[in-house]
């Protein structure tokens, strides 16, 4: 069963569209993610899924059912930015939230949620004092408390050091066991290729990738190498079939023209420098997104 | 729809729970009424030095009753007769003999001793006062000052000099002069009610007599009072708004709840702020008027009409600023729509008078029935004595229900586009293309 289903949709703000006749399934108890450069249209699907926002055209289906002008109380939304009552205690606000979404008291789930995400020292202070992790922390709470089944979380690790990270990533893949299916957006192509079932990518307004992330790198195939040489950079200038080189420092990946012999290349660079290691793998979701959304996908568009 | 009344609990707690809310609320009355408290508290703060009063008396007829008349006031009236504190300036006069030669020259003179400090005041009696006929400088009575407008010594002395050219002019027409008291006497034309029969016991009864505090002060009350709780409940939503906009906790509660229902709860929120204050106002009022024996001067029959204009009134504006504050994007714009937003109760303040002195006037009749100034307006002409056509009030009712039914519609509109929309400034053609679209 998908949880939500998106058909078609495009979403124009004057003259720029914004989201260009997309469609999506998200099945229940997945981990999707969305993920496109800033600007390409991630925040406002959102929003439609929302209701935020309604589509100029298309249709947008949650748990079955096309929710035009309603928002679900089980549905839990993470904006982009943080939006708090500065002036209320942080207890009080998210027993506002929780309240206001699900109709019902959550005083408990509250006390939980503070003591797991270390903030019950927290409880009785002003939002303004908060810093800001601890407020993006109090947010995700805010988003989760009401137990919502479908929790939809925009850029949700942004401002967070990396013990935080970890602390929201453990919570939402908890909320997945419960059988929660979340969406959320991110630039940490590193979290979102070790989190999600299936991850989506939109450009410009349109879907340019969407599927599991095994499936995304079959499309890529094996097409790069992964090298570590005494000589470096400078020893793999100028090799027959290598499409490009981004030079990490201490290791260098090429990407391979699709029918190049990989052996011959390895032949190549051992006859130039001594190989420390050599290791043949899919691209990551760093570097096809890049691909997609790069300097270089901007210079084959111009071409 | 508990969605709405969460978030008004919220809106009005956060209003209400706050040190400026206890304060605002008792001092509002204080700086409304500040001038009159402000002249009760300083009522005896006279200036007690000596006032020295040059005279110069063309008519020679009235020096001599002044002075005897400045004796009398000075052993009455300027010592505290338990105390023996002084409570009151002594008025010294310095009788001269007017200059005919050059009368510029003294006038001058007596000037330049007001100037230096000598002299309070000089008062120049003209020759024919006692016939004030033929050239009208002839019969004059010119008081210089600093500030002679403003002056208790000059009102003393024309409520001395007129009466005792009065009993002159009437001695010299032959008048008896024990008769002069009663033909001077002053009766006023009296304000009174009309007359009614007690439901009760079927009699007829007395007029009463109506005074200023029918007249002027319960009109008044009632609406500065509405005003007061307009400014507190509804007025706070154009920069609530705003706020929640620009910290994007709109976002958060449109995830959470509806546009409609998101304006709902604060404007519900704001209405209970100024139900909260109207209630402590007029139970305090009562209160107050009945420990010290006003009681008759409440105007029970028009507390119903008042909290029902009070509450559309709120609906209605404060949806129309929760809309405003919905296009603004910073708290300058929220300052340029305050005007336009507050403009339907700042233009019944602007002819507050005219209506409250006329107030079944064609003009007062067909603006108390324009729905956006009907609250404050209609309760103002309704609250008058006077009184007015006992449907008007009724149809200035149903008229604001509907209208503001209209802009709690049209408030949501703009509320649902506005709320979410950044940057642009807000622009009447937008907020009415927002409206039309919504």
């Amino acid at each position: 069963m998908n949880v939500v289903e998106i058909e078609n949709i495009t979403k124009t703000f004057g003259s720029v569209t914004a989201v260009d006749n997309l469609s999506l399934n998200v099945p229940k108890g997945c981990i999707y993610g969305f993920i496109g450069p800033n600007g390409s249209g991630k925040t406002t699907t959102l929003r439609m899924i929302m209701n935020i926002f309604y589509p100029d055209s298309g249709i947008i289906r949650t748990f079955g059912e096309e929710t035009y002008g309603t928002t679900s109380a089980r549905i839990g939304y993470l904006p982009e930015e943080r939006g708090m009552y500065k002036k209320m205690k942080v207890r009080d606000l998210l027993q506002f939230y929780g309240e206001l979404k699900s109709g019902q008291k959550v005083n408990k789930d509250v006390d939980y949620w503070l003591d797991r995400l270390d903030l019950s020292e927290w409880a009785n202070k002003k939002i303004e004092t908060l810093s800001k992790g601890m407020g993006q922390k109090v947010q995700f709470i805010a988003t989760i408390v009401s137990k919502p089944e479908l929790i939809i979380l925009d850029e949700p690790f942004t401002g967070l050091d990396p013990v935080n990270v970890e602390a929201i990533k453990n919570a939402v893949l908890d909320l997945r066991s419960q059988g929660a299916t979340v969406i959320f957006s991110t630039h940490d192509m590193n979290v979102a290729e070790k989190m999600c079932d299936f991850i989506f990518m939109i450009f410009k307004g349109q879907k340019v990738l969407d599927g599991t992330m095994v499936s995304i790198q079959d499309k890529y195939g094996n097409d790069t190498l992964r090298v570590r040489t005494e000589g470096g950079i400078s020893a793999l200038q100028n090799l027959d079939g290598i499409e490009k080189i981004t030079d990490f420092g201490q290791l260098q990946e090429l990407r391979l023209h699709t029918d190049d012999d990989h052996q011959k290349i390895l032949s190549e660079i051992m006859s130039r420098t001594r190989v420390y290691s050599f290791e043949l793998s899919k691209p990551t979701l760093y570097d096809i997104f890049l691909r997609i959304a790069g300097p270089e996908a901007k210079e084959d568009a111009d071409a | 729809m508990h969605k709405v009344f969460r978030l008004a609990k919220r809106e009005y707690l956060a209003a209400v729970k706050t040190k400026g809310f206890i304060i605002m609320l008792i001092l509002m009355p204080v700086l409304m009424g500040g001038s009159a408290i402000a002249m009760y508290l300083f009522r005896g703060q006279v200036d007690t030095k000596d006032k020295r009063v040059a005279v110069l008396d063309h008519s020679r007829i009235v020096t001599d009753m002044l002075l005897k008349a400045v004796k009398e006031r000075n052993a009455a009236s300027v010592y505290e007769k338990e105390t023996g504190k002084k409570i009151q300036p002594a008025y010294i006069l310095e009788v001269l003999e007017p200059d005919t030669m050059d009368p510029q020259a003294q006038r001058l003179e007596l000037s330049n001793r007001i100037r230096r400090g000598e002299l309070h005041a000089f008062l120049e009696i003209g020759p024919n006062v006692l016939r004030p006929k033929g050239e009208q400088d002839a019969f004059r009575m010119k008081y210089h000052a600093t500030n002679a407008a403003v002056n208790n010594i000059r009102n003393w002395l024309n409520n001395t000099i007129n009466p005792y050219l009065r009993r002159i002019r009437l001695e010299d027409a032959g008048v008896d002069i024990s008769q002069a008291d009663e033909i001077m006497t002053w009766i006023a034309v009296e304000a009174m009610g009309l007359i009614s029969v007690d439901e009760e016991t079927g009699e007829i009864q007395e007029a009463r007599r109506t005074s200023e505090a029918e007249a002027f002060i319960i009109p008044a009350v009632l609406f500065f009072l509405m005003f007061m709780m307009v400014m507190m409940g509804a007025m706070p939503l154009l920069n609530s708004t705003m706020e929640e906009k620009t910290q994007r906790i709109a976002e958060v509660l449109l995830g959470c709840m509806k546009p409609h229902e998101f304006m709902g709860g604060k404007v519900l929120g704001g209405l209970g702020v100024s139900m909260t204050g109207a209630a402590f106002y007029v139970i305090g009022g009562i209160f107050f008027l009945g420990r010290i024996g006003l009681t008759d001067f409440v105007p029970f029959h028009m507390i119903p009409w008042f909290f029902s204009f009070l509450v559309l009134e709120i609906i209605m504006l404060g949806s129309l600023l929760a809309a405003l504050g919905s296009a603004c994007n910073d708290p300058k714009d929220a300052q340029n729509l305050t005007f336009p937003g507050m403009f339907p109760v700042f233009f019944p303040m602007f002819i507050f008078m005219p209506i409250l002195m006329e107030p079944n006037s064609t003009l007062a009749t067909w603006l108390s029935l324009f729905p956006l100034f009907t609250p404050m307006l209609m309760l103002l002409r309704k609250a008058a004595p006077v009184g007015i056509p006992a449907w008007q009030p009724w149809v200035g009712l149903i008229g604001v229900m509907i209208f503001t039914g209209i802009v709690v519609w049209v408030g949501g509109r703009i509320f649902r586009v506005g709320i979410l929309m950044q940057g642009g400034p807000p622009k009447f053609s937008n907020l009415f293309r927002w409206a039309i679209r919504g």
